[in-house]
């Protein structure tokens, strides 16, 4: 086609509000992160390395990654397999002409339509710490104690932080999946199945490298997603108790308003930033083919 | 064909399972926001109340500023949705039709700006709006939300471009169309689904959206419902459990309603840039 007199016409306004609200404060962000800076306004400040010596010297920090490796960690995993789990079941399902298999969809769907903080709220109803807890209640007729602290015991709420958000983020795998799936080529599942594949040996050798790039891209969005979980956990634990559960984006912003020390709190967020740069590096690996070939 | 039903039945337990997984969360909460006090306490928890308590919601409706939530998140998320397809609509179509020099540069910029940390954002930002007096201001919160949602849907609906033939926006130009009369006249009619998708994606994720708000936003007055539900958690003791649970049910009912009536729109635009890439 040819080249169009003006195009930026088309794009300047984009450009400019992306320019505004990422830009800036990106740049203003790696800034502070070299500043002793705090949040009480007006109050003069100096450039200096502290706020990452500090962060790296510190033990709190060190803490929030592990916390935050394992929180990604699991929740990354299971809401792959999972998602791939419900997605190949809804897909059979749907072959086989089996009722129910749409509304199953629907309703795991359902969860990512559910804004986050609500979740949060909903899954610290569930957890309740009395015998009328419901998951207590449950857990006792399955021989547990019934008034597990799976919130206010550390030990318990990375897990029970981790599991609302395997619910939370389920959804979205499963949708990947399920669109991935409709690409394989039946034809070939077919000639596996004469071939005498078991259906274990036709997913390894069909579907499963028909979903490896979207499984790539679903791995990088969830990994980035999970990274900046911020609203369900705020309503769920707000980090607590103690910071059992202050993964990273919590931490940030607990160092910058509440401690409102703003260059210590820059100098984490940059962690943060560094780790979606890292994600961006890869999902572009992922898109090189679209770029090339539009 | 024995093994085969055994196989059906197998996939029905499997559904069935799934199902009362996802559902029970928000069902239960359902049951908890119809119940008495004694009964929110009561050991073993009914499943059910004895008569459902409708008054909870009215008290929660009366005595709490969740109406006011409700209505702030309305008028955020229009707004919202108004502003990121006026930019990513003309940004979309330019980058899927038009071949320039900074083409790829402009994608890839957008692209990475999906990924980013709104978290990271929103603490400059807060600097910035406090220096402008934009505190407390929707324009300016509106943008903040365009800004984080513009970058997927632009991605989207510029695939979306790349499936309409060009052959009708070059029929339009041919016979004497600008470029914005093409798109206007020939291609947004053509587009409808996706731009349909775009806008409810973008409903759906601003209803949702926390950080934004929580951090540019402290009076009370103007909390969308994202932000409410919060604020009604932590008044601890003033707000009893069925209380909460009516708000969050009130809180995800407008949401869940168009998500279920919407969601072949929703799936598609979650999926497509993703088949493509």
């Amino acid at each position: 086609m040819k080249t169009a007199a003006k195009p930026w016409i088309w794009l300047v306004p984009l450009g400019v509000l992306l320019l505004v609200v990422f830009g800036y404060p990106i740049v203003e962000i790696v800034r502070l992160s070299f500043t002793d800076s705090t949040m009480v306004s007006g109050e003069p400040y100096s450039y200096t390395g502290s706020a990452y010596r500090s962060v790296v010297t510190g033990p709190d920090f060190a803490d929030t990654l592990r916390v935050t490796s394992a929180f990604v960690v699991f929740s990354v995993v299971f809401q792959l397999l999972l998602g791939l789990l419900i997605a190949l079941l809804v897909d059979n399902a749907k072959r086989r002409g089996l009722r129910g298999a749409m509304i199953t969809r629907t309703v795991v769907l359902t969860a990512w339509a559910i804004p986050g903080v609500v979740i949060g709220v909903l899954w610290q109803l569930l957890y309740q710490e009395s015998t009328s807890g419901i998951l207590n209640y449950l857990g006792s007729l399955l021989g547990f104690s019934g008034d597990s602290a799976f919130l206010s015991d550390p030990g318990n709420a990375l897990v029970s932080v981790t599991i609302a958000n395997v619910w939370r983020g389920t959804a979205f795998s499963m949708i990947l999946m399920y669109a991935g799936l409709q690409t394989v080529q039946r034809d070939l599942l077919e000639a596996a199945r004469l071939d005498g594949a078991s259906p274990f040996q036709a997913f390894r050798a069909v579907t499963l490298p028909a979903l490896l790039p979207l499984i790539a891209i679903d791995l990088v969005t969830i990994t980035v997603e999970t990274f900046n979980s911020f609203d369900m956990i705020m309503a769920l634990t707000q980090g607590g108790p103690g910071t059992s559960t202050q993964v990273l984006a919590l931490k940030v912003y607990d160092q910058i308003f509440t401690q409102l020390g703003l260059g210590r709190g820059a100098a984490m967020s940059i962690v943060l930033l560094l780790i979606n740069a890292v994600m961006i590096a890869i999902y572009f690996r992922y898109h090189k083919r679209r770029e090339v070939n539009p | 064909m024995t093994g085969r039903r055994w196989q059906n039945a197998g996939l029905y337990l499997a559904m069935v399972v799934t199902v009362v997984v996802f559902a029970f969360p928000v069902l239960w909460v359902l049951s908890l926001s119809l119940r008495t006090s004694r009964e929110i306490v009561a050991t073993p928890p009914p499943l059910l109340p004895a008569s459902p308590q409708w008054g909870n919601y009215t008290h929660v409706l009366e005595t709490t500023g969740i109406g006011g939530y409700l209505l702030n998140s309305v008028i955020v998320v229009a707004g919202s949705v108004f502003g990121c397809l006026l930019l990513c609509v003309p940004a979309a179509y330019a980058l899927s039709r038009l071949r320039f020099r900074g083409r790829a540069t402009f994608s890839r910029g957008v692209l990475a700006a999906q990924l980013i940390s709104p978290l990271v954002l929103v603490i400059p930002m807060y600097r910035l709006f406090v220096t402008l007096g934009l505190l407390n201001n929707y324009l300016g919160l509106i943008l903040v939300y365009v800004a984080v949602t513009a970058p997927f849907q632009t991605w989207f609906l510029r695939n979306y471009f790349d499936s309409i033939p060009v052959e009708l926006d070059e029929a339009a130009l041919v016979d004497g169309c600008t470029r914005g009369r093409a798109l206007r006249s020939v291609v947004l009619p053509a587009a409808r689904p996706g731009i349909a998708s775009a806008g409810i994606v973008v409903a759906v994720l601003s209803w949702s959206q926390f950080v934004v708000p929580f951090v540019l936003l402290d009076d009370s007055s103007m909390y969308p419902i994202s932000v409410g539900v919060v604020n009604l958690q932590n008044q601890g003791g003033e707000i009893t459990t069925q209380y909460l649970a009516a708000g969050s049910i009130i809180a995800v009912v407008p949401v869940v309603l168009v998500f279920v009536a919407l969601q072949r729109y929703i799936v598609g635009a979650l999926t497509a840039g993703s088949l493509k890439g």
